[in-house]
């Protein structure tokens, strides 16, 4: 069946959709979390209320503070 | 002079988290600890606060083996940890812990291959291959066998 034509501001909308998708997309991924990694690289999260978590997090908050530059 | 020039291409753990500051641009600072946990050698700015980092990134796998000690998995070999500032990204092999912290956004995949691609090389890997720009010349002739050479191919079964 052959694809209907698409008007410019069909292609104009479907172009916006895959932006915010890529930005939704993008801000999921930068969003706090702690990931662990198996030897063979399955991923796996460590959920927000397992044992150990908030240390974590805390960790490398610490980690990533110590590289903040001084706001001057 | 010869063993010198042989030495010069060696991945020594003094140099391998300065080696992955060159390697990716996301990289703000790397530790590598020894399997005791000292610090072995550090890169990027925040090699002055090295031995904090350090420490840090000792405890934060003290902590994942805690909060995965009842998972029937492996134990983790690598971690990636996103807050709001950055993310944490750390590999490990028995010998060796890599740690990084990375900028806001850094692509996750690209920074534990990154890791994984550094202790292969200390653990006595292969070298990492830098890619050259077409301008810069080559080390040999342009013939196929060193084409060839210069990317190899994997093989594939007998």
């Amino acid at each position: 069946m052959k694809e209907k034509r698409r008007g410019p501001i069909s292609r104009a909308a479907g172009l916006a959709e895959g932006v915010a998708a890529t930005m939704r997309r993008m801000q999921r991924e930068r969003e706090p979390r702690v990931l662990v990694y198996d030897p063979a690289g399955y991923a796996r999260l460590v959920q927000p209320e397992a044992r150990g978590h908030e240390r974590i997090m805390e960790l490398a908050e610490q980690m990533v503070a110590g590289m903040q530059e001084p706001e001057s | 002079m010869s063993i010198l020039t042989a030495m010069a291409d060696t991945l020594t753990p003094g140099r391998a988290a300065e080696s992955l500051c060159e390697l990716s641009t996301d990289v703000r600072t790397a530790v590598l600890l020894d399997a005791a946990g000292s610090l072995a050698g550090a890169g990027g700015d925040g090699s002055e606060h090295a031995r904090a980092i350090g420490e840090l990134a000792r405890q934060l796998f003290e902590e994942v083996d805690r909060a995965t000690r009842d998972w029937d998995t492996e134990p983790p070999q690598q971690v990636e940890v996103q807050v709001p500032g950055g993310a944490v990204f750390a590999s490990r092999t028995p010998r060796w812990t890599l740690a990084a912290v990375a900028k806001r956004g850094a692509l996750s995949s690209l920074m534990l291959y990154d890791l994984r691609a550094v202790l292969s090389e200390l653990e006595g890997g292969p070298p990492i291959r830098r890619s050259r720009a077409a301008d810069e010349g080559t080390a040999g002739p342009p013939t196929e066998e060193f084409a060839a050479e210069e990317l190899p191919m994997p093989e594939l079964g007998e």
